[in-house]
């Protein structure tokens, strides 16, 4: 019965042989997760965002718990895009998963060199393009909250890489519908949305901001619905697909995402409470497709506005 | 020696990913459906629980942790890391003991037997003698391990404690409470062969004062043959550091940290490496036990 249910997609060129994709930021390069899970079991992997120079990350506590969700402030910790270059990249790309190499930087040249280091890297299917992070001073989410500097940033970056090219839009833009338009016309292939929102939480006995940084990215079920949004309005604004992702658990969540236009989606909070999410994720979602007679779940998507 | 193995309670994720590869990588951490075999409330305030997961306690060292699903919901959100304060390979047994701070160890206190429960692990490096042999106690006739712990810290020492028991070191645990409503069991170390001496800040329940102030007579006689292995709150932690910092014998601390994934993944548990602005450690992945002039702990030096 589950025989007759195709889980693959090809998503802006990227072969997926499933649309549940681990989301940067929750996954490392894989060393971490290969000791936990297989995988194999995921359709792609965004791996940590990854800047031109290594950076430490952010002082601790970097972590908080919210309700239904999480607070981190970790500030992009990686050890720069030569060692993942040179070394990550080339040890995952064993697993046969498509790679999604998510970018940060300060500046559009900085962008426009990592494009070009990316370029020359085998196995890379696509660069993820992070516009989005709350959690770092310069650059970062800077360039997703204005339609101008996000074109600029999808430009540089999709010049000097050439191939497909993904922008992560930040739910913290007045317009994120604005932003997406200029992230296509700047030559996104396609749009991966929400990163995390920008909140913080206090801790009432030291009178001070809980988090090392003061501020951090909001993230897990707590903010599902505003992704949900997000991905609603702008998979009808533009024409290129979409990676949904916020909050996503369960294969009820991965239908809703679908449904209001993503043709793929990413695990990332969750998958750090429960490391074997895709394996589960797969396997209802084939078995929700069977029992509705859908031969592809992409005949689900942008359903509910088409 | 029997074999305790409820099949319904092995983790079929654990077994899948175990069948595969993996691409030459070392699976060894198990997420295990745990049945709840006793949950009992211990001296010391704290609740203690055993629970089957038999890939976990076959893998376990002393001071690795769990990683414990508190609610199948939304909310709480994260799972708790624990540490094991006891574990048995035999038994397919892994025992962890909390103090009620919060709503996930709140809700831990309704479990009974029977209970099924998530549990992530064995987590961390965990600590054991193997990891010390390189300091100069190779040739010593009789090493001493000294354990230093502070409040709850006391837990994840015992499997420590009872492996160098076993192997013929001289152990002794010096243990701090606030005061004897707060003190745990020591009785598993005394029967260990362990020397425990203990002390509370209000003088309750053994000698009046800190476990600093047990510890501070004998740093004078430490020196190669011995190792200091502290656990507890971070203060202690520092003040320990400070005391010894003049002492022949290496120090070792167990740390605790704000955890979310307990695997290495989110990079959230971040400790200050010592003397360098620029690197941190990560408690799950690089720790939970650390030199102690390799870490940051705050404070003078």
């Amino acid at each position: 019965m589950m025989g007759r249910t195709d889980l693959s997609l090809d998503f802006a060129g990227i072969k997926m042989k499933n649309p549940i994709a681990a989301a940067s930021g929750v996954f490392g390069y894989g060393e971490e997760y290969s000791r936990i899970g297989d995988i194999r079991a995921f359709g792609a992997v965004s791996v940590k965002g990854t800047t031109l120079k290594p950076r430490a990350g952010n002082p601790p506590p970097r972590v908080a718990e919210t309700p239904a969700g999480m607070l981190n402030s970790i500030g992009l910790e990686n050890p720069g895009a030569k060692v993942a270059a040179e070394e990550k990249i080339p040890w995952l790309r064993q697993f046969g998963v498509p790679i999604i190499v998510n970018i940060s930087a300060d500046t559009y040249e900085e962008f426009s060199e990592l494009g070009t280091i990316f370029k020359d890297v085998e196995g890379v299917s696509a660069l993820e393009v992070n516009v989005s992070c709350p959690n770092v001073r310069a650059g970062g989410m800077a360039f997703g909250l204005d339609p101008r500097s996000c074109y600029r940033a999808a430009k540089a970056v999709k010049d000097a890489f050439g191939g497909t090219v993904i922008v992560k839009l930040s739910p913290n833009a007045a317009d994120i519908t604005a932003v997406a338009r200029a992230a296509v016309e700047g030559g996104a292939d396609a749009l991966s949305l929400i990163n995390t929102l920008l909140g913080m939480a206090i801790d009432i006995r030291s009178r001070k901001p809980l988090l090392g940084n003061i501020t951090g990215g909001l993230s897990g079920p707590a903010i599902k619905p505003v992704a949900l949004r997000c991905v609603y309005q702008v998979a009808q604004a533009v024409t290129v697909p979409i990676m949904g992702m916020g909050g996503i658990r369960s294969w009820e969540d991965v239908v809703e995402f679908m449904l209001a236009g993503a043709s793929a989606v990413a695990v990332g909070a969750s998958l750090l409470v429960d490391p074997l999410l895709p394996e589960r994720l797969t396997r209802e979602l084939a078995g929700y497709c069977a029992r509705e007679g859908i031969g592809n779940p992409g005949e689900l998507v942008g359903a509910a506005w088409r | 020696m029997s074999l305790l193995v409820n099949s319904n309670t092995i983790g079929a994720g654990a077994e899948e990913a175990r069948g595969h590869s993996g691409g030459g990588a070392l699976r060894e951490i198990y997420d295990v459906n745990a049945q709840v075999v006793s949950v009992a409330v211990v001296p010391g305030e704290v609740y203690r629980a055993k629970l089957v997961a038999p890939e976990i306690a076959r893998a376990a060292r002393p001071l690795q942790f769990v990683n414990v699903e508190v609610s199948q919901g939304p909310h709480p959100f994260l799972r708790r890391p624990f540490s094991l304060s006891w574990f048995s390979a035999a038994e397919g047994l892994v025992e962890i003991t909390w103090a009620v701070v919060g709503e996930g160890s709140k809700i831990m206190t309704q479990w009974e037997t029977g209970t099924e429960v998530r549990v992530l692990g064995p987590l961390g490096n965990g600590f054991s003698l193997k990891d010390i042999k390189g300091e100069a106690l190779q040739n010593a006739d009789r090493p001493r391990l000294w354990l230093v712990g502070g409040g709850t810290g006391l837990l994840p020492m015992y499997p420590l404690a009872k492996e160098a028991a076993s192997q013929g070191w001289e152990v002794a645990l010096f243990y701090g409470a606030r005061s004897m409503a707060q003190v745990m069991d020591t009785s598993r170390f005394v029967k260990a062969g362990c020397r425990v001496i203990v002390a509370t800040e209000d003088g309750t329940y053994g000698s009046r004062g800190r476990v600093t102030d047990l510890l501070e007579p004998v740093i004078p006689e430490l020196g190669h043959e011995d190792v200091i292995v502290a656990c507890g709150p971070v203060p202690m932690l520092r003040s320990v550091k400070n005391l010894m910092a003049l002492s022949a014998a290496p120090l070792y601390v167990s740390l605790e940290s704000r955890m979310a994934c307990g695997t290495g993944l989110c990079k959230g548990c971040a400790v200050r490496a010592a003397g360098d602005e620029e690197k941190y450690y990560h408690v799950c992945s690089d720790g939970p036990v650390f030199r102690a002039d390799q870490v940051e702990l705050g404070g003078a030096p």
